[in-house]
């Protein structure tokens, strides 16, 4: 048997020099920021590339976004060698919260691979400009399907249908904790920038570079594998989606204020090699003391 | 097949604002050990409701719901650090956070009236659902907080770090359909963007419109590890312990943690008397960049740390630099690691408020900017204004004029290891 494969992917803005643009606040400027697949939703293909390379599968990549959010479809593509594409696009999804997010998401996902039940959905591990972290779990819980975050390591047993995931839990200010979690599938798994394949024997680096030929043509005749959904097409009330679908709305945005003023910098001019020297004098007494 | 989906709408539009009451906290704690977060988020929780209950002239509780094995006795803890009443489940299939058992254990607590028969007997024949909750905003918290309030069909706002509640005039196309309606006992939920500079306020609203009436309860955050202050413990305070007994699904107990290993940070911040931190400023030239702060920090047996945005692996970079340097765990800020060294040198950050809360209790801070108005200059001691190109290496020539004063250390690559 092979797996089914769900990936979900966002399209962001790009946070790299020459595309980000931020206003004189320090506020990213939106209208000027070009955008990208997100560097969590490649991770996420990644994971899914492996686990076709590795078990074999067929490989759905979806996201929810307007219609130029495609370029994220066709970037994932490339990466993963996805063999079906879904767009689910429509005025009435915008501005959804996470939990209105999670709703068409999760429809979209029952429609994947002409409806067959997925085996592992995957996603990134938060979106670089929401970065609520909430949108994979909501997906998953709607869904039914077991939720794996902060996933660095996977093995899966196709035979008993289990998966075998390796999870980095961090507690800020306390301990971090690796923890192996057994599960039977089908599970969706948040994947965590850690992740890194490794296509170790001679048969894995074929079998990818095999795929990854074919994923470049298939990524240069995206469309020919893209489908465009719309609430009817899925299926979805409208009441549930968009902002009617929304629990929580964004009331304000306001600048945070500066932080109080703590304490009173002694200014020293980079060129004053002196006032760096007297700096340096105090660095190594502070340290010795 | 078509599959609509399965909420339903509620038409009933008269609420009765005394099925939704409380504010639970959901507590973590690892190997019956309280994670400090948890009661600072406890402390919140009881200013929070202590305010309410003048305000509101009300006698509403602050819930603790702490899930685990072995962890009855961490009541009374709880109790002394705020909660009026704790509800426990204890129980060896809670002993690990597997986030399905957990999300259903808790919104079975949550949504059972009987739970409160101890707590707030006059209300259990009504009592529907918590009106607030509070989740941490960690590795467990996080996608708790999204599963539980997915099971529970209502708003979440992640990653907050100031709270208020207030009696609101909101007017919104969708939720009062262009009027003006007056909600009352709103939770307003700060939450910085990514950016450090603005602060977003979340509500979670019911939906008044006829069109799409819905009741969204509880109000529920996420809230961000060291935001705010424990309540000074009280031993001598009292609250209800109550216990539930937790009914599990046979299918989910085959979810099984087979190892979970507590391990250290790589990044050991606490082991080293300064930080070098680095961030937007390094733009120029990122990895000529890199090196010289590098550089510095092995001179000065400094550990180095990164800016927010220098996470999000904004620079092209060799995956040597990328992956020693470009990774979450060194993150200075409230979306990272509070840091409070002997010697803290920020090299080309500006000063995002979540980075300087992240710092700004350091024994001494030198700041290198070109900018003279960046806000780091507010909370540090030596502000050396100029390219980090030019001041880095007049200090390293000055350093090693002084060698013998300082030790250095090779730096590690860490790594958590395959599977």
């Amino acid at each position: 048997m092979t797996l089914n494969i769900a990936v979900l992917v966002k399209l962001e803005p790009d946070f790299s020099e020459g595309s980000v643009s931020y206003n004189p606040d320090g506020t990213l400027n939106r209208a000027e920021t070009k955008s990208k697949l997100g560097a969590h939703s490649a991770i996420a293909s990644l994971a899914a590339f492996y686990t076709k390379v590795k078990y074999g599968g067929y490989i759905s990549v979806s996201s929810m976004g307007p219609p130029m959010a495609e370029i994220a479809l066709q970037e994932a593509q490339s990466i993963c060698d996805a063999d079906e594409l879904h767009l689910y696009s429509d005025r009435l999804f915008a501005s959804a919260d996470t939990l209105a997010t999670a709703e068409v998401l999760q429809q979209g996902i029952r429609k994947m691979n002409n409806g067959k039940e997925m085996d592992i959905v995957f996603s990134g591990h938060r979106a670089s400009d929401g970065e609520t972290g909430q949108t994979g779990p909501q997906t998953a819980w709607k869904l039914g399907f077991t939720f794996l975050g902060n996933v660095i390591d996977f093995s899966v047993d196709l035979n008993k249908r289990f998966i075998l995931a390796k999870r980095l839990v961090a507690l800020p200010g306390f301990y971090d904790i690796v923890e192996e979690i057994q599960a039977p599938l089908p599970v969706f798994i948040a994947i965590d920038p850690l992740y890194k394949p490794i296509f170790d024997t001679i048969s894995l680096r074929l079998t990818s570079s095999r795929y990854l030929k074919e994923a470049k043509e298939r990524a240069a005749n995206y469309k020919t594998y893209l489908k465009v959904l719309d609430h009817k097409k899925l299926e979805l009330d409208p009441r549930f989606v968009g902002l009617p679908g929304s629990p929580t709305i964004v009331h304000k945005v306001e600048k945070i204020p500066k932080a109080r003023t703590t304490r009173t910098a002694e200014l020293i001019e980079g060129y004053d090699r002196e006032g760096i020297k007297n700096t340096i004098t105090k660095i190594l007494q502070l340290v010795q003391k | 097949m078509i599959m609509i989906t399965m909420n339903k709408i509620e038409n009933n539009h008269s609420t009765n604002n005394d099925s939704y009451r409380h504010l639970f906290v959901i507590i973590e704690s690892i190997n019956n050990e309280l994670i400090p977060a948890s009661l600072e988020m406890l402390g919140e929780a009881r200013r929070q409701m202590d305010h309410f209950n003048l305000k509101y002239k009300s006698n509403e509780k602050v819930i603790a719901i702490h899930l685990g094995h072995g962890i009855k006795d961490l009541s009374k803890d709880l109790i002394s650090y705020g909660a009026d009443a704790v509800i426990y489940a204890d129980d060896p299939h809670l002993k690990y956070p597997i986030n399905k058992i957990y999300t259903k254990i808790i919104s079975q607590i949550v949504t059972d009236p009987h739970s409160l028969k101890e707590i707030s007997p006059e209300y259990v024949s009504i009592f529907k659902k918590p009106r607030y909750m509070f989740f941490l905003a960690d590795s467990i918290g996080r996608h708790l907080s999204s599963t539980v309030l997915a099971e529970l069909d209502s708003g979440l706002a992640s990653d907050i770090n100031k709270l208020v509640i207030s009696d609101l005039d909101i007017k919104h196309q969708h939720k009062t359909k262009g009027e003006t309606i007056h909600y009352q006992k709103v939770l307003e939920m700060y939450r910085p963007d990514f950016s450090g500079f603005l602060w977003t306020t979340i509500l979670c609203l019911d939906n008044k419109n006829p069109e799409i009436a819905k009741e969204f309860h509880p109000q529920a955050c996420s809230i961000i590890p060291g935001a705010f202050q424990p309540c000074v413990q009280d031993t001598k305070r009292t609250g209800i312990i109550s216990q539930f007994s937790p009914q599990f699904d046979e299918q989910d107990l085959k979810i099984k943690v087979v190892k979970q290993e507590l391990v250290k940070n790589p990044v050991q911040f606490e082991n080293y008397k300064i930080i070098v931190s680095f961030g937007r400023g390094i733009k120029e030239d990122p990895e000529a960049n890199i090196k010289l702060v590098e550089k510095l920090a092995k001179i000065l047996d400094a550990e180095i740390g990164i800016s927010l945005p220098i996470s999000k692996k904004i620079f092209h970079l060799n995956e040597k630099y990328d992956s020693i340097y470009i990774t979450p765990n060194r993150v200075v800020g409230t979306s990272g690691r509070k840091v409070t060294p002997v010697i803290y040198i920020a090299v080309g950050i500006s000063g995002a408020i979540q980075h300087l809360d992240g710092m700004k209790d350091s024994d001494f801070i030198i700041a290198i900017n070109p900018d003279e108005n960046s806000p780091i200059k507010d909370v540090c001691d030596v502000f050396i204004k100029g390219r980090m190109e030019d001041v880095i290496p007049v200090i390293i020539d000055e350093l090693s004029k002084r060698s013998g004063q300082l030790k250095e250390k090779e730096i590690q690559v860490n790594t958590y290891g395959k599977l």
